[in-house]
């Protein structure tokens, strides 16, 4: 870590806040481009983020300032959750040993406020919401630790940055299978954390089928705004980590590094646009099947990466 | 050790006080508690001393004046964790009872509830502080009566005498059974009852025995602990007791059981592998399934004993890992493990403390803890859901309080034992990974719906009062929320604390640990930059929004900011039409249906013109109905064979009465129950039989035996049986 690297992560860091609404746009414009239309502009989501925080905000009589706090909580929650995520390069800003459970955690949290925010309009619609984001996010947690504990044991370390950087690269070659489960695995959780299909479908008009938008359906102006804004950064931050799992870079900065992050990072968010125009959502009851597959496939990858090991 | 004699004298004075002030009960609540406030705050001196200062042993003796031996006291590192576990929770405890129990007065005999409740903390001081077995079992026993007494306070209700009962029967079958027998061997491998001497007599135990010892107190402290199955008393006791009484049940006399067995782990040598194991699988079960069952509740405090139940679990899973680390000679990892389990013991404490008191909150304003009739309480006592939610966040594990910081440790233990490759070359401690992450995301679904339906929303029910909680009541959880926010921003001035019981149960020297600990304590500061980062981001978002938010306010003045709900078009909205705790639960209870066998009773709407539909779930425990009620039943009927008075009242016993079955029974069944209900009858012939039988196997045990003896003594244990026998 010299001081070069240090100023460096300044930049990245502003890319890395930056990027979050075009990933947006390039699932839009895949999804556009399947269904043969246009697709809004490149831009767009940044023009809605900027439309959102110049309206004032509408609440309802029956919230409290829980209301108020869940999207600011849950923002704050994700971008504390920035700082110990690579991106970019094979660091992360403020990483230490033990960070992947707190950045886990500060997911949870943030998923806690969102939850309570919703409670507290008193809408049934928003109970529901936060009843199936509440049950596929708890079912979605052992997978994520399965493929963490997979990461660490194959990399002997407890710190993110060194649990899907270039230590991971011998392991793709000894336990090449292994990892195609976690790669398999951290994609159902992707799609389930960012509420993506086949789990929830962001473009739904049905109240009675959302999952992520019912619950901020009385959110309105900057706090929408934070709202949106953190669900793309919640898309960019658990992706990198994906990104990073799958295609390890090797030691030492690159200068080549970063910018095909961002490719990569592009094509992830193209995959997702894919699916999405490929597949329809499951039917709700169907979507535990799905969590619990890809449990089923850490939890093989655990397996098969202890028995080389005493092999 | 002058400090906990001094606490346990002022414990003995506030309890005759109370009772001596019977006449004029408001002063004798008082001053009652105001002793035991006192009580423990040098409680908890006394073990902070010993915590921050190096580990010195200071003993009191004390002649027993029974025959029994020496009534030794001692506060090691391990006496001292537990003491100012319970100090902190006991001293917030009693400045809420004085509120909490004033409303009682006149009507309930308050008095002898204070002293109850001294009598309570000085046992809990007594156990902890015990250097000796009988002072041990002794004050144990203590312990379990007064909290019996205080459980049963409100016993002329039949589920409190119900849950009190089921507390006493099931700790009592765990002491008699397994706890006194486990002092029983250690006794007689050691020959005296000092806890000093256990160690030493231990160090050249055999395999077996080691296994059985640690067996005994698995199951005897277990008891006590509640780990499942062993847990049927917890949500029995816990919601019945009165709210100061559930808040130390499940804060402090729960970890007693767990004091109990890392006591006995402080003298075993290290354990076979399989002991560690066997405890990271009662640990998980016990975990996932409590707070499955946790969230199937729909009465608050069952939901919070349920809870009580998970972290158990949690703490288990790190005393696991710590016996994995000794079995295996990894002492980081035995660090890790004992630390984890001891910073939840006293973690778990403090945010369940504060959630059964702000629970108790509930009830007292309220009336009523059924969770589906309240609503809306945020808006009435919004001191108390921000307490409710401090305690929320903490117990789900979450950053930036303290339920994280030892879920953090004991997380940071299971990754490393997967590391090493220990138990089950490394699969066991990643099943507890992902036990202990479904245990995380359980237990948010859990509060999310507790603190969802109750606190916020619209009230349910317009008839439900809400009085205004009283001054005394909030400053009590305003301590315990004010203590899981340090404990979880300042991590690295509280982790040093557990060195020194951890030193003791991990047998790894002072300065083996120091080197250890430090590369635990290193990013626990780590947390504290995160929260500072954390607060950063939340004050920078907050100036966002209000900056955008004034500039709109300039912009469009006059347009109403709030309306009603969006009801999705429908515009008349009613208090009844919100989701309720059970629909909310009922997508996870669904899915994890395999495990819970939740019962639903479903009258559903019929007719053009329906008028009720009705639906009922409940998820009865399946330990108490499917494993401990047959059994006690048959030892019910078994007893009913040969007892031969029966109370007025009960028509017939219930061995005999079933008799439509009897002609499917066996041979063997029908002459055995035939044979004891002649017995019970009290026929004649069918007693001299037995006398003969009786002696007919005692000459054929002598004559196995050795044959010598049969010479020499069969005829005196013949005249002797036989005198017995016609005396009769």
């Amino acid at each position: 870590m010299t001081a070069v690297r240090a100023v460096l992560f300044v930049p990245e860091m502003l890319v890395v806040l930056a990027l979050p609404p075009l990933l947006m746009s390039v699932i839009a414009k895949t999804k556009a481009w399947f269904g043969g239309r246009v697709g809004p502009p490149w831009l767009q989501p940044y023009f809605d983020l900027h439309k959102l925080i110049q309206k004032n905000a509408v609440y309802s009589k029956t919230t409290t300032w829980i209301f108020r706090a869940g999207p600011i909580i849950s923002l704050a929650a994700l971008l504390t959750a920035a700082t110990l995520i690579p991106v970019l390069s094979n660091d992360s800003l403020l990483g230490f040993s033990g960070d992947i459970i707190l950045l886990a955690y500060l997911l949870a949290l943030g998923r806690m406020f969102t939850v309570l925010a919703a409670m507290d309009t008193g809408s049934s619609f928003e109970g529901m919401g936060a009843s199936r984001e509440v049950t596929f996010g708890a079912m979605s947690e052992p997978a994520l630790f399965l493929a963490f504990v997979v990461m660490a044991v194959a990399t002997k370390s407890l710190q993110l940055s060194e649990m899907i950087g270039p230590k991971l690269l011998p392991e793709w070659q000894i336990a090449g299978p292994a990892m195609i489960l976690v790669v398999g695995a951290l994609l159902v959780v992707l799609l389930t954390e960012a509420c993506r299909v086949p789990v929830d479908d962001p473009a739904t008009h049905l109240e009675l089928t959302m999952i992520h938008e019912v619950m901020v359906l009385d959110h309105s102006g900057p706090e929408f705004a934070f709202i949106t804004y953190g669900a793309a950064l919640k898309f960019t931050l658990l992706g990198s980590i994906l990104v990073h799992a799958a295609i390890p870079h090797p030691e030492g900065f690159n200068v080549l590094s970063p910018p095909l992050r961002v490719l990569e990072l592009g094509g992830l968010a193209v995959l997702v646009g894919a699916i999405e125009s490929a597949m329809a959502r499951f039917r709700l009851n169907r979507v535990p099947m799905l969590i619990a597959g890809a449990t089923v496939l850490s939890a093989i990858a655990v397996v098969l990466v202890l028995m080389r090991r005493t092999v | 050790m002058t400090l906990v004699l001094t606490s346990l004298a002022l414990l003995a004075i506030g309890a005759a006080t109370s009772l001596l002030l019977t006449r004029v009960p408001r002063l004798a609540l008082n001053l009652g508690m105001l002793f035991a406030f006192v009580a423990a705050v040098i409680a908890v001196i006394a073990a902070g001393d010993v915590l921050i200062r190096s580990p010195s042993q200071s003993t009191y003796e004390a002649a027993w004046p029974l025959s029994l031996g020496t009534a030794r006291l001692s506060l090691d590192g391990l006496s001292a964790w537990f003491l100012m576990t319970i100090g902190v929770l006991a001293a917030c405890v009693s400045i809420y009872s004085v509120p909490y129990m004033s409303s009682a007065v006149g009507r309930e005999p308050v008095p002898v509830f204070c002293a109850l409740f001294c009598g309570l903390l000085a046992a809990l001081i007594l156990l902890v502080c015990a250097a000796d077995a009988v002072l041990f079992l002794l004050s144990w026993e203590v312990m379990t009566l007064t909290a019996f007494f205080l459980i049963d306070f409100h016993h002329e209700r039949p589920e409190v005498r119900r849950g009190a009962w089921m507390y006493l029967v099931a700790t009592h079958l765990g002491t008699a059974l397994f706890v006194l027998p486990l002092f029983g061997i250690l006794f007689a491998r050691a020959g005296t009852t000092a806890f000093s001497s256990f160690a030493g007599a231990l160090g050249s135990a055999d395999r077996t025995t080691l296994m059985a010892l640690f067996a005994l107190g698995l199951v005897g402290f277990g008891t006590k602990a509640g780990f499942m199955p062993m847990h049927v008393w917890l949500p029995a006791a816990h919601p019945v007791a009165p709210t100061p009484v559930s808040a130390l049940l499940s804060g402090v006399v729960v970890k007693t059981g767990i004091y109990g067995l890392l006591r006995l782990l402080s003298w075993l040598p290290p354990l076979p592998l399989v002991c560690g194991e066997v405890l990271l699988f009662v640990g998980v079960v016990s975990g996932v399934m409590g707070v499955l069952y946790a969230l199937a509740q729909h009465d608050l405090k069952h939901l919070l004993a349920y809870h009580t139940v998970e972290n158990i679990g949690i703490i288990a899973l790190g005393i696991a890992v710590g016996l994995l680390g000794e079995a295996t000679n990894e002492p980081t990892l035995a660090v890790l493990g004992y630390a984890g389990a001891l910073l939840h013991v006293t973690n778990h404490a403090l945010f369940k403390g504060l959630l059964f008191l702000s629970a108790g909150a509930v009830l007292h304003g309220s009336g009523t803890g059924e969770i589906e009739r309240l609503g809306g309480l945020a808006r009435k006592t919004p001191a108390n859901a921000l307490m409710f939610l401090i305690g929320a966040v903490a117990i789900c594990g979450l950053p930036p309080l303290n339920g994280f910081l030892s879920e953090w440790v004991i997380y940071g233990s299971l990754f490393s034992g997967s590391i090493r490759g220990i138990g089950a070359s490394g699969g066991l401690p990643a099943v507890g990974v992902a036990a202990l992450a479904l245990m995380g995301g359980l237990a948010l679904a859990c509060f999310a719906k507790v603190f969802g339906v109750v606190f916020l929303g619209t009230p349910r029910e317009t008839g439900l009062q809400t009085h205004s909680i009283p001054t005394g009541m909030k400053t009590a959880m305003a301590a315990l929320g004010l203590f899981c926010v340090l404990i979880g921003v300042l991590p690295s001035l509280w982790v040093p604390l557990v060195r020194s019981a951890t030193i003791e149960l991990a047998n790894v020297p002072m300065g083996e640990f120091s080197t250890r600990i430090d590369g635990v304590l290193a990013p626990a500061i780590r947390l504290s930059g995160m929260a500072v980062l954390f607060v950063l981001a939340i004050g920078g978002l907050l100036v966002l929004r209000r900056w955008a938010l004034s500039r709109a306010a300039r912009r469009d003045v006059g347009v109403a900011p709030t309306v009603a709900t969006w009801g999705c078009g429908y515009t008349q909205p009613t208090p009844r039409m919100q989701y309720t705790a059970s629909s909310f639960a009922s997508s996870l209870v669904t899915t994890f249906r395999g495990v819970l066998w939740p019962e639903r009773m479903f009258a559903a709407p019929a007719g053009s013109f329906p008028a009720t539909a009705h639906v009922e779930t409940r998820a009865p425990d399946f330990a108490e109905h499917e494993l401990f009620e047959p059994v006690f039943r048959g030892v019910a009927r078994l007893f009913a064979m040969v007892r031969t008075v029966s109370w007025r009242g009960e028509s017939e016993s219930p061995g005999v009465a079933q008799s439509a079955a009897a002609h499917r029974r066996g041979p063997v069944r029908t002459l055995t129950i035939g044979m004891v209900s002649a017995l019970r009858r009290g026929s004649i012939q069918v007693r001299l039989l037995f006398i003969v039988l009786t002696l007919v196997v005692l000459f054929l045990c002598e004559a196995l035996s050795s044959v010598d003896r049969v010479h020499t003594t069969t005829g005196q244990d013949y005249q002797h049986t036989l005198s017995v026998g016609v005396n009769r």
